[in-house]
């Protein structure tokens, strides 16, 4: 069977599956982004907690996933809790980074601007600080999506969702027929689908930031 | 506080605090582990030799895979700096980063499948390819990044193109070639761990007879290990870092 | 050991453009500062470059004593002539003796000879080589890194150096002490020097001769200060020589030139206030000039409080322009020191001196 006859004979499985690895992916990107924006918020002022923050995350992340999934196993079980519990922690690290230097690279003179004309600490944070970080914040979830895509992949050894199925089917059913069909299917999917994601964060960029700020 | 100084305090916070975990980390599982009444196929893997030869392994996929890296992406990083071939640095760029894009597991596997190969070189070939992108991206900007001034300067002292590229534009790009190359050992132990899946060993080997054979002991010692040699890995790679660029830079 | 420099017809086109240096003849003569001026992107740094064959002319001569560059390799064609450009261009991952050294190691000179001439190079260019062989480029003032590129561009001793905007990137007042600083050293080396600048000031104070360009380095007028200064050749160089030109005059006459005067005293900065203060009354002033153990001008004292040191910000030196005493004495009040090449004290130049001259220069005119 050539690879386009078996593509468009699989065409539902690799559709549902091709959705199932995107909305794990989005989903855990968004949760990833409201712990990460918050922890960002909590220390971004704290010189220290910063420091700390940033050290533990990028310590996650050189956490091999496979050895993070596989530690998860015996705490979550199969399926969709460690495929969540591990996108979720990868996720994090640039979000958390770039929610730090995003708020403490607001220009000081601003914020003040808006104190003096009678904001309070929280319509600063939520009105200024974080509008002008949103760009930055962005980048953050955009570089997130890029990693989860590949790292998803890997959570269907756990039984996890996504297109990750077919490559390990592919590769237990080595010497089959399909095999290498079905792993040129789910790693072709799944590059195709991150640069799909990729794009879709460029116009999101384009059309939530603030004029002022574009081109810089 | 600017980005920098936030880097370089975290920075600071690993080079201490990595290795006190990985040495912690290491000597838990250990003591856990061997302390633990284990069954006759929990011996089989949880043992000094065993143990060993995973890690072994591991490591020598990882350095087989960096030296790879080095050897490919250096030298290409500075071919398509150079003016001549700078029209040749998109095909380059997208081609690697089509390869970061791609899932690991799928590369490893296709390969796998494609070559019919197994072991260390279905394994590193793959890793290699998937790691490739930050130091080829590093090595590229690094060059780029250095101001045209100085190369102007050294040309108009005198040097050859040669020279200004091995005694100005290298040293001044090290920093960032050795970054790269950090990322590149960290990712290149994480993706290691697949291995075991082309039959290349290392210590996904634990993880997996421990997931199969539902043996946890086995599963989580091949997981912390793992854990803790990549800490320790992009500890020492942070380390050089530090050490390794330009005095006159730091 | 100098070598004239002759540009014959050279153009150099970027595409298809029209050229950013069009047809530009002129000699050079050995041993002199000839300074290229004119409006930013008027050609000045194309026309230079071309010299060390950093960018190759589309067509015409170029010559440096009789040879003609194109026929020599371009590598051991700039290793003969020293370059040095804006913000020093050092490089940061070396320390300044190995950035001086790097022609001389070009050049296959040994280790010692190599280091010999980085200790007499530092020496020459006013840095303690005990203090300053060491250090990386980033631990140097701007005005200490320019110091550094002009030991660098010397280094192997090249008949010919070629600067661009070398001080561009300093204050006016170290701009103003490098000037006098290379003032000194080209008296005693007697370089041939091609010097590109955009501060016609600048132009009139180092250059034996002004080539003031226009658009696609045309040549607007070349002559020596005095002349251009005098006669400017149309209104554009008019322009340029702008108001105030007798005033600009000041530029051409040196501290050299004129008497200088003496402190009526001066006292140590280890003497007592009360000494001071007596020393002061016998002679009959009012100020003093406090110098320290090694005869260097620290600050002015007033015999009323002798304890309050008012410190020296701007000091000017024999090669200095009257230019730039009257800046000195602007901003320090009543004289400006005048020290020599080791920082010591040699004398005053007070207001008067300066007017006569300036009424002298009117006269001339
Ligand atoms: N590499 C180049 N390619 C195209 N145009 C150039 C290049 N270098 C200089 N030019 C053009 O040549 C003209 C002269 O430039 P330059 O010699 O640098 O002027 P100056 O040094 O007098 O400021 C300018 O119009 C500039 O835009
Ligand atoms: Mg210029």
């Amino acid at each position: 069977m050539s690879f386009w006859e078996f593509v468009s004979d699989r065409w539902s499985r690799l559709l549902s599956e091709s959705l199932l690895h995107v909305s794990a992916v989005v989903q855990c990107t968004i949760l990833a982004a409201i712990v990460g924006v918050t922890v960002g918020i909590a220390v971004y002022r704290s010189p220290f907690g910063s420091a700390v923050a940033t050290a533990l995350t990028s310590a996650i992340l050189t956490i091999p996933s496979f050895a993070l999934l596989g530690l998860l196993i015996p705490v979550l079980g199969l399926g969709a809790p460690p495929t969540v519990a591990a996108l979720v922690l990868y996720g994090l690290l640039p979000i958390v980074r770039n929610t730090i230097v995003g708020l403490a690279g607001v220009d000081g003179a601003v914020t003040d601007a808006a104190r003096g004309i009678g904001m309070n600490r929280l319509g600063v944070l939520t009105r200024i600080e974080l509008r002008l970080a949103w760009p930055a914040i962005l980048a953050g979830m955009r570089v997130a999506t890029q990693m989860l895509m590949g790292i998803a992949a890997i959570a269907a050894y756990a039984r996890g969702p996504g297109l990750g199925v077919e490559i390990f089917a592919g590769l237990t059913r080595a010497g089959s027929a399909n095999a290498t069909n079905q792993a040129i299917a789910g790693t072709v999917g799944i590059v195709v689908l991150a640069l799909i994601l990729d794009g879709i964060f460029v116009l999101i960029g384009r059309y939530t930031t603030s004029r002022g700020l574009r081109g810089q | 506080m600017t980005a920098a100084a936030e880097t370089k305090r975290a920075t600071g916070l690993r080079m201490f605090a990595q290795p006190i975990a990985v040495v912690v980390l290491v000597a838990a599982v250990l003591a856990w582990a061997f302390t633990r009444d284990l069954d006759a196929i929990e011996r089989q893997s949880i043992n000094g030799p065993v143990l060993l030869d995973a890690v072994w392994d591991h490591l020598v996929i990882s350095v087989v895979v960096t030296a790879l890296v080095l050897i490919i992406a250096v030298p290409l990083g500075i071919v398509l700096t150079r003016r001549w071939a700078r029209p040749a640095a998109p095909v380059f760029l997208a081609i690697a980063t089509i390869g970061q894009a791609s899932p690991a597991i799928g590369v490893l596997v296709l390969f796998f499948l494609l070559s019919g190969w197994e072991g260390l070189w279905a394994a590193a070939l793959p890793i290699t390819f998937y790691t490739l992108l930050p130091v080829l991206r590093n090595t590229m900007v690094g060059l780029q990044q250095i101001d045209p001034a100085l190369v102007d300067a050294g040309r108009g002292i005198g040097m050859s193109a040669f020279a200004v590229l091995r005694r100005i534009e290298l040293p001044l790009a090290v920093p960032l070639i050795l970054a790269g190359l950090r990322t590149a050992l960290v990712h290149a132990v994480g993706v290691a761990t697949l291995a075991v899946f082309v039959n290349g060993g290392g210590l996904g080997l634990l993880i997996d007879t421990g997931y199969k054979l539902s043996r946890l002991t086995v599963l989580i010692t091949g997981a912390v290990l793992a854990v803790a040699l990549a800490l320790l890995v992009d500890w020492l790679g942070t380390v050089a870092e530090t050490y390794l660029g330009p005095k006159g830079l730091r | 050991m100098a070598s004239e420099i002759q540009l014959t017809e050279v153009t150099k086109r970027y595409g298809r453009r029209p050229p950013a240096v069009d047809n530009f003849s002129i000699t050079i003569p050995a041993g002199q500062i000839v300074v290229f001026v004119g409006p930013s992107g008027c050609g000045k740094t194309t026309t230079m470059r071309m010299i060390n064959r950093l960018i190759e002319p589309t067509s015409g001569l170029i010559t440096i004593g009789g040879e003609d560059t194109s026929k020599l390799d371009p590598d051991q064609l700039r290793r003969k002539i020293g370059y040095a450009i804006q913000q020093a261009g050092l490089f940061p991952h070396m320390t300044v003796a190995q950035n001086v050294g790097v022609v001389p190691g070009l050049l296959g000179w040994d280790r010692g000879k190599v280091a010999d001439r980085v200790e007499e190079m530092l020496d020459l260019v006013g840095l303690d080589p005990a203090e300053f062989r060491d250090r990386f480029p980033r631990q140097l003032s701007g005005g200490q890194q320019q110091r550094v590129g002009v030991a660098r561009a010397l280094a192997a001793d090249p008949p010919v150096l070629l600067m661009d905007e070398p001080f561009g990137a300093v204050d006016p007042i170290t701009r103003g002490n490098l000037q006098d600083e290379l003032m000194r050293l080209q008296a005693e080396l007697h370089k041939t020097i091609v010097f590109v600048t955009h501060d016609f000031d600048e132009a009139v104070k180092l250059g034996d001769r002004i080539a003031v360009l226009g658009d696609q380095s045309r040549i607007l007028q070349y002559d020596t200060p005095e002349a251009v200064l005098a006669n400017p050749a149309d209104d554009t160089v008019a322009g340029f020589v702008g108001a105030g030109a007798s005033l600009k005059q000041l530029t051409l006459r040196r501290v050299r030139d004129v008497q200088l005067s003496q402190a009526a005293v001066t006292v140590s900065t280890s003497d007592e206030p009360a000494d001071i203060r007596r020393s002061l009354q016998e002679a009959g002033a009012s100020f003093a000039l406090m110098l320290d153990t090694r005869r260097r001008p620290v600050a002015w004292v007033h015999v009323r409080e002798p304890r309050m040191r008012r410190p020296i910000r701007d000091m000017v030196s024999r090669e200095s322009t009257l230019q730039d005493a009257l800046e000195a004495i602007l901003t320090d009040g009543g004289n400006a020191v005048v020290t020599g090449a080791r920082g010591e004290y040699v004398g005053l130049v007070d207001i008067d001196t300066v007017m006569a001259s300036v009424r002298e220069l009117r006269e001339n005119a």
